[in-house]
């Protein structure tokens, strides 16, 4: 975890407004792991005084290339798109917990809602490396924001929702879930914060419709693990990546919490960006 | 370089053959910059290694940038707020970008002041850095108890009150904006405690120069300026503010015009050094500060971006004076300053009749 420097080797806008970018970071490639981020410095400092936080969309470590997935939002991620293959920048990572997945869960159900893909579109990779089934839903407004196939492994089931149903299931992404609850051992969300909270609700109330044994009960049966620790997690059946205005992204600053059921709020930057969902206080809390 | 300086009048004649050879500008007595002298004396037996701080807020408690930042190095370390009880801070979003600054209402989430002992003292007590404590409260009795809890731990060097917060007991009235809120409870900490007092000045005032006063004569031994200014700004979808607490504080390179107007005022009218802070960037920001009366600077927002800048600062200031032929940067003090205010003190009043 250093400020490296980093060559943009590719950029392409992908999707309307949604930009791609590849850079040449060998330390970050062999190093981070999915649900991870970096914190990226824009050339401007005197007019645009903070970084920028972007998950960790791939990591190759044979070429030590990593990539970010953005959308054009204003003036700094406008700033990253004017950047041309060969230009340097700063980036400051792997920050951030990863995902925990569970040694024997075999079935890994992935709900990215729009942008959301960035957060968890490197767990695809890891998942079909360790040899799991991963079923993919993708939500956006219409057809022309669905994330492009031919940018995830074949291996991935890939189900997609838009809003008007001009591509796939016609609805939320959120409707789709329930036909594959029974089927996944272990989900992982990434998306708008009503998203999130409607998956949350949904996974709070599994366990009571489908009877499904508890992840976690056999080996160390009686030992609870402290909330919010990596063993905690590992156990929960939906894991959320949280997203939030973000200054120092050490911890430092305290810029970006969420409230906890705990009552107490924790750091995106630091206890997050993922967290299990039943940590989360999704009513706010305040 | 110069043409003008005046050569070294302990300078030997040479002889007439040498003085053909010999430059026609004498070279500046350069000083290696290892032996700068860069302490900073603030009274009360408290003294930074180098005037480089890091301020309150954007450091943490000094252990998140661990793997980053050597600490060892910085001339001192301004802590979190803290209060007497644990806060939960405000509601999110807390910070946000705005055109050359930042505004943030994190709202005082700390710990609460024994919590933020029983976990950082130990480790604070290990560095050679000091660490300064700064302490928010709502009320003067409030203030005072947090700082008696501080008296006489180890591993806290002094003490930074920030005064920007509403006092209950007036009616929600900042104690920074008045010259006897300010002055009462920088006298009441006073005596509760014999740790070095820092104050930590609030720009938002119509005039600092009787607060700064005020709190002067109250017995603070520095004072600090500026807090950030007061501001808000407005969802992208402009139905209400962006903040979730609304109002948000201004800090970043967009404040150091106002910083230094007010460290300029300030240094005029107190005999207790002035610590600056406010859109610190790079070595002409410090020499700026340093040049309008202020002994120190705190880097605060900058950090976020280049959380390595506090310590190359420290050593391009030692730089700059070694190239300028200076054994201390204390000579860089007070430039800018009116002549007739003379030379603002760069050490602490111990003893005040």
């Amino acid at each position: 975890m250093r400020p490296a420097a980093a060559e943009l080797v590719d950029s392409r806008e992908i999707l309307p407004g949604q930009w791609l970018q590849a850079y040449h970071a060998p330390d970050l490639a062999v190093g981070s792991r999915a649900g991870q981020f970096v914190h990226v410095r824009t050339g401007d400092f005197s007019g645009m005084v903070l970084r920028r936080p972007f998950s960790l969309n791939t990591v190759d470590a044979a070429t030590g290339t990593v990539t970010i997935h953005f959308r054009v939002f204003g003036r700094g991620t406008e700033w990253f798109t004017r950047l041309r293959p060969g230009d340097q920048i700063d980036l400051f990572g792997p920050l951030g917990r990863p995902f925990e997945v569970d040694p024997r869960s075999r079935h890994l159900l992935l709900v990215a809602g729009g942008l959301g893909i960035a957060g968890v579109r490197m767990l695809a990779d890891e998942a079909i490396r360790a040899g799991r089934q991963v079923t993919l839903l993708f939500g956006a407004a219409s057809a022309r924001e669905v994330y492009p196939s031919t940018l995830l492994p074949d291996e991935v089931e890939y189900v997609v929702a838009t809003d008007d149903g001009s591509l796939g299931h016609r609805g939320f992404v959120t409707a789709l879930v329930p036909d594959y609850e029974a089927w996944a051992d272990q989900a992982f969300a990434c998306g708008p914060a009503p998203m999130l909270a409607a998956l949350a609700r949904l996974a709070a109330g599994r366990r009571g419709r489908l009877g499904v044994a508890k992840l976690g009960r056999k080996r160390g049966g009686g030992r609870t693990d402290p909330t919010g620790s990596p063993a905690a997690r590992r156990k929960a059946f939906l894991q959320v990546s949280m997203e939030q205005n973000m200054g120092c992204a050490v911890g430092a600053c305290l810029g970006c919490v969420v409230m906890t059921m705990s009552g107490t709020p924790q750091r995106v930057c630091r206890e997050g960006p993922v967290f299990a969902a039943e940590e989360i206080a999704w009513e706010g809390g305040w | 370089m110069s043409r003008r300086r005046p050569l070294p009048a302990a300078r030997p004649a040479l002889a007439p053959a040498t003085r053909i050879l010999a430059p026609t500008r004498p070279a500046p007595a350069e000083i290696p910059a290892a032996e700068v002298d860069l302490t900073v004396d603030l009274g009360r037996g408290l003294v930074l290694p180098n005037p480089i701080l890091v301020a309150s807020g954007t450091f943490g408690y000094g252990v998140e940038y661990g793997e980053v930042v050597d600490v060892d190095r910085l001339g001192g370390i301004c802590c979190k707020g803290t209060t007497l009880r644990a806060r939960i801070g405000n509601p999110t979003p807390r910070v946000t970008e705005t055109p050359g600054g930042m505004l943030n209402s994190i709202g005082l989430q700390n710990p609460g002041v024994d919590a933020l002992i029983e976990k950082y003292a130990a480790t604070w007590m290990t560095w050679r850095t000091p660490v300064l404590v700064n302490v928010a409260g709502e009320s003067v009795h409030e203030y005072v108890e947090v700082v008696r809890r501080l008296d006489g731990v180890p591993g806290v060097a002094g003490i930074e009150l920030n005064i920007s917060c509403p006092n209950v007991g007036m009616g929600g009235l900042q104690f920074a904006i008045d010259a006897g809120a300010a002055g009462e409870v920088t006298a009441a900490v006073r005596r509760a405690t014999d740790l070095p007092l820092l104050v930590k000045l609030s720009p938002n005032v119509a005039d600092i120069r009787p607060i700064a006063r005020a709190i002067a004569d109250a017995g603070a031994d520095a004072l600090t300026a500026i807090n950030t200014l007061s501001g808000i700004a407005v969802a992208p979808d402009r139905r209400r503010p962006l903040l979730g607490n609304v109002y948000g504080g201004l800090s970043g390179p967009a404040v150091k015009p106002v910083a230094l107007r007010i460290v300029y005022e300030a240094a005029q009218v107190v005999k207790i050094p002035v610590i600056a802070i406010g859109g610190v960037t790079e070595l002409a920001d410090v020499l700026d500060f340093l040049a309008v009366g202020a002994v120190a600077v705190q880097v605060g927002t900058a950090i976020f971006a280049d959380p390595t800048l506090p310590l190359r600062l420290v050593d391009e200031l030692a730089i700059e004076c070694s190239r300028r032929g200076m054994a201390t940067y204390r000579d860089l003090i007070g430039s800018a300053l009116p002549a007739r205010t003379g030379r603002p003190s760069a050490k602490g009043v111990e003893y005040r009749p």
